[in-house]
Order: structure tokens, then sequence, then C-alpha cells
């Protein structure tokens, strides 16, 4: 049963993620490795689509991930299940706000949560870049990177500025330099 | 509608609901946005049902639930299903071959932002590490990871605290 166990992945992730909408990733990545249920690639462009549309980027993305999977109502699943927990935690919280924000506890969790959650994600990034890289695409990263250190600029800009490039590569023929 | 994901809601969540409906003020913003960094899912989601809560209990929260939710899923289903028809141009796979190198320069901005939230001391130092570390190599799933920094920062803290207060044994 496809719908159940979509709906179980996509629970567990709004259940474990901390960290804002890219904290899903590490876990559609392990989907896209375990279950195959879409390929790397897939996910990679279902997140540049996701960054550049409105709406939350980890909303987008589970609602993507749903419907490359099965379709409008696996897209429908996926982005239900991945907000439950989060509808559960804030009425649960709300009854025991005080109880919550001085539990400490609580406080422990998140100070370890945290940092757990960006080391995961840095694993992603870390892994795509191992599956991307050839030399075009180095040097385009490289400028990139540069660009991003001197002034924060939004997602389109550099989606853009990759996209234009690609475009030129691939008009060359330097795809696989 | 918003566009950039969680960190750029705080702005627009003040302006709409703070300053045009006023139907909550900037603290209380302020602490719903630090309540929802400290709970599990998305930080924009986890915002508007605070706010939608509040405002109207149960029903208030399931209808900022669909309010965040909708306008993502109709777009998405539509670039997604038209992604599915151009896909298989040459000059496509171009676009998105570049694309899929944006994407990690996202991917290193966000963790960039996370890094500068959440790594203060040794300890969350060696919690990023072993964490980068184990899923890295091991394909472990991440909720285990998460689990595993959960249980690690309530015994870290606990040794801390002790350690504490026998240092002030120890002066007095």
């Amino acid at each position: 049963m496809i719908y159940l166990s979509l709906f179980l992945q996509f629970f567990h992730i709004g259940l474990f993620s901390f960290g804002g909408g890219y904290a899903t990733l590490p876990f559609l990545y392990h989907i896209a490795e375990t279950l195959k249920w879409y390929t790397v690639e897939q996910l990679s462009d279902m997140i540049a689509v996701s960054s550049i549309t409105p709406g939350p980027v980890g909303v987008n993305v589970a609602t993507f991930a749903g419907f490359v999977t099965s379709g409008v109502l696996g897209a429908l699943i996926a982005t239900s299940a991945i907000v439950l927990p989060s509808y559960i935690f804030v009425v649960v919280i709300s009854k025991f706000l005080e109880v919550y924000r001085t539990n400490k506890k609580v406080q422990a969790a998140i100070y370890a949560l945290k940092p757990a959650g960006c080391g995961l994600l840095a694993a992603v990034g870390v892994e795509m870049f191992a599956q991307r890289a050839n030399f075009t695409g180095c040097v385009l990263l490289l400028g990139l990177f540069i660009v991003s250190l001197k002034q924060k600029r939004d997602p389109l800009f550099y989606l853009g500025v990759s996209a234009v490039f690609g475009l030129i590569v691939g008009v060359l023929g330097l795809l696989n330099a | 509608m918003l566009l950039g994901g969680g960190y750029v809601i705080l702005p627009l969540l003040q302006s709409e609901l703070v300053e045009k409906k006023k139907w909550i003020n900037s603290d209380e913003l302020c602490e719903y946005y630090a309540l929802a960094q400290s709970i599990p899912g998305i930080i924009a989601a986890n915002t508007s049902i605070f706010v939608g809560y509040k405002l109207k209990k149960q029903l208030g929260a399931i209808a900022a639930i669909l309010g965040i939710i909708t306008p993502a899923f109709l777009s998405i289903i539509v670039l997604a299903s038209l992604l599915r028809e151009i896909v298989q141009y040459n000059f496509i796979q171009s676009i998105f071959w570049g694309v899929g190198i944006g994407v990690i320069i996202l991917l290193f901005l966000a963790v960039k932002e996370m890094w500068a939230k959440s790594i203060t001391d040794r300890f969350t130092c060696v919690v990023f590490l072993a964490a980068f570390i184990l899923s890295a190599n091991f394909k472990i799933s991440p909720a285990i990871i998460i689990v595993l920094a959960i249980i690690s920062g309530i015994i870290y803290k606990e040794k801390y605290e002790k350690n504490i207060l026998r240092g002030e044994d120890d002066l007095s």
C-alpha cells in the first residue's frame, strides 16, 4: 500500500526534522537512496523548483516528492502528513507553554538537535556535490560561491545564473567536460 | 504567498498580521517564531499554526494549515506536471544540469545559516561532526541520528550541571 507508506514516511519527516524546510532534505535524500521512489537527480530538480515557487520550501518539496511518487493523491498525502506533527505539537505545547519553555530536558534536547540537523544537511550537500562535480561544474560552483560570500542574494538569482550557465555549456557541448 | 522559505516569513507576517490585521502584537509574533523553531517541522508552517491556534483554537490552526499548504500545493502540481512534459528536450536537461549546481550553493547557504544559529561551543561542534559523519558514511536513517542527538544533549547537560555544582562546592 504505497499511500500508507507515503503517509508514514512524511509523517516521520515532519516529526524528526528540526531547523526549517531544508532540514527535511536529508530525509528525502534517504528515501531516494533506500526506497528509490525517485532518484537523487529528481530530488535536486525538486529542490530547485521548490526554492523559487511561492510557499515554504519544505511544504513545496514534500508536495513535489509526493506527486513524483504517486500523483496528485500522493502529493496531498505527503503534504498533509508532513505538517500533521506540527499541528499536534502546536496544540499540545500551547496548553503547556510555561512548562515547555522552562523544562531543562527540552532545552538540552533543542541544544543538541540544531547542530545535528545542520550536520545532516551538510552531508546531503557534500554527496550531491560528489555526484555532480566535473570540471565545468566546479567552475560554476566556485563562481557562485565567491558571489555568495560578497553579497546575500535570493535563490532565484543563483538558480537563474546556473540555468543560463548550463544552457550555454550545453550548447557548447561541454556538459561532461 | 511567500518566496524563499522559513527565514523570510518573519517580516512578512509582521507586516500582514501585526500591522495590517492587528490579530497579534509584535512580541507574540516573535515568541511564536522562536517556539516554531524549537519544535519539529517546517518553521513557516509552525509559526502560522501557532498564530491560527492563538486566534481560533483548533479551527484556526486547521485554517492556517490550509492557508499555507494550498498555494504551494497548486503551484507545485502545475509545475511538476509541466516539467514532466518538457524534460525530454536536450536544452532543458542542460538547464537542469546547471540548476543542480545552483542547488548545491543553496544547500551550502542553508547550512551556513543553520550553523550560525546552532554551533555555539565544543559540544555542538562535536554533534555536528558526528551527525555529518554518521549520515555521510553509513547511510543511517536521519531519524535515528536525531534521536541520538536528543539523548546525547540531555546526558551532556545533566553532567555539565553536576560539574558546575561540584565546582561551587570546591570553592566554598
